[in-house]
């Protein structure tokens, strides 16, 4: 399994607003209860205090890589309660993607 | 002054359906300004999304649907018109009601049921992992929001409808955080309901007591992954997809739909039932507040079946086309 990135579980009520880069991650999209909220258009529903924040990059990255990351959330003063790294064998997702 | 509503005619068998409800609508007594909108197949093969964009904002400014099977097609990565609808419409509540139906003999006499399934959370997230290479994980969200507005649904329902009873349907003896919040949140809203009779029970349990006391239940509330079994379960009790009606509501809208596929190996064919379909759209007439206009139509079905007319999945000969005019003509 090759990891290529980050879910962030983080205790919020809104859609944060997050970097968009952190070393070789990107953020790529925010889902709450399964939804994309982020990017736009997000439709309108009821957000839990509960978004999925994913960071990924297509190139491989490193358990440094996702820890560095955690560290600047919590630094900029977000709460994270839970993260799950994301992995791909054989160039294939072992994810699952939002509506 | 006509009820105005968004019409999607479906894939497959969706568009002779729909024809079906319009011939006994017509001879009803309400007056509906039907709005065609697009989804499914069709916009797929258009090169559009699988419910356009235009489809979702006519339905919100309009705010009542009625929508035909519809086709998901298999091995494109396309995504569940279906599934869709509910989530960009945000419709949280799926409710079908389950009755016996005179000329659809089934062993459950007197069925008489209204499910209530929440729609939007559940492990219909669709939040999954590979952990380790022989290790998945499903995450199941329930949150104490989706939980309250669903029963409180469930609730609302049975004060206006005269129910008695409602049941809160979970496994919170196994999933103690999860499905005990549920539970909760049931209890709590349940005291505000006083007049309305509160129980729970455990959902293996609950399938074998709807099997052999279906008569003891009214309204059953539960999250989404118990709903989705239930609620087949319970329809197969009624007779069949065939003649299952379904809605999903949400704050803004309603849709109201078969809960049967698009069975597209009888499109044109003039074979398929209309029965779902046409109840989904009575379903749709209580929302709208033509409560004559639904009693009337859902009379003429009755008769209808009574009298033996029925389509080839109830053992009859009918084509759709005649059934619907079959329970126009006892509306006359």
């Amino acid at each position: 399994m090759e990891l290529h990135g980050v879910d962030v579980y983080i205790w919020t009520p809104e859609t944060p607003d997050l970097p968009k880069q952190v070393g070789p991650l990107s953020l790529l999209l925010i889902s709450n209860r399964g939804t994309k909220v982020y990017p736009p258009p997000a439709p309108e529903m009821h957000l839990i205090d509960w978004p999925r924040c994913r960071y990924f990059s297509e190139t491989p990255v490193t358990d440094r890589d996702v820890n560095e990351l955690l560290d600047r959330l919590s630094a900029d003063g977000w709460v994270w309660t839970k993260a799950q790294k994301l992995y791909r064998i054989d160039r294939v997702d072992q994810f699952s993607k939002p509506y | 002054m006509a009820h105005k509503v968004c019409l999607i005619r479906g894939d497959g068998t969706g568009p002779e359906l729909v024809q079906a409800v319009e011939t006994v609508f017509k001879v009803a007594k309400v007056d509906i300004d039907w709005i065609e909108v697009q989804a499914g197949l069709k916009c797929v093969e258009a090169g559009k999304p699988i419910v356009p964009k235009e489809t979702i904002e006519k339905i919100k400014e309009v705010g009542v649907g009625l929508k035909a099977p519809l086709t998901t097609p298999i091995g494109t990565g396309s995504v569940s018109p279906n599934v869709t609808l509910r989530k960009r419409l945000d419709l949280y509540a799926c409710v079908r009601p389950i009755r016996s139906l005179p000329g659809v003999p089934t062993p459950f006499d007197g069925l008489d049921l209204v499910i209530f399934r929440e729609n939007t959370e559940d492990l219909y997230a669709q939040i999954e992992y590979m952990v380790t290479p022989t290790v998945a994980q499903s995450i199941k969200i329930i949150s104490e929001f989706g939980s309250e507005r669903i029963v409180r649904a469930a609730f609302e329902y049975a004060k206006k409808h005269g129910r008695k009873k409602v049941t809160c349907v979970h496994k919170a003896n196994i999933m103690k955080i999860a499905d005990g919040l549920f539970l909760r949140t049931f209890r709590r809203v349940a005291e505000m309901y006083p007049e309305i009779e509160a129980t729970d029970n455990i959902v293996d349990n609950q399938c074998m007591q709807l099997v052999q006391y279906w008569k003891k239940y009214d309204v059953l509330v539960m999250s989404n992954l118990y709903g989705d079994i239930l609620s087949d379960l319970a329809a197969g009790m009624m007779g069949g997809l065939g003649v299952a009606p379904g809605a999903n509501y949400g704050e803004g809208c309603a849709v109201f739909e078969a809960v049967h596929g698009s069975a597209p190996k009888y499109a044109g064919l003039n074979k398929v039932n209309p029965t779902a379909l046409l109840l989904s759209a009575t379903l749709m007439l209580d929302h709208l507040g033509e409560v004559q206009a639904q009693k009337d139509i859902e009379g003429a079905l009755s008769a209808t079946l009574s009298k033996g007319v029925k389509t080839y999945d109830l053992g009859g000969t009918a084509g759709t086309q005649e059934f619907a005019e079959a329970v126009a003509s006892e509306l006359k």
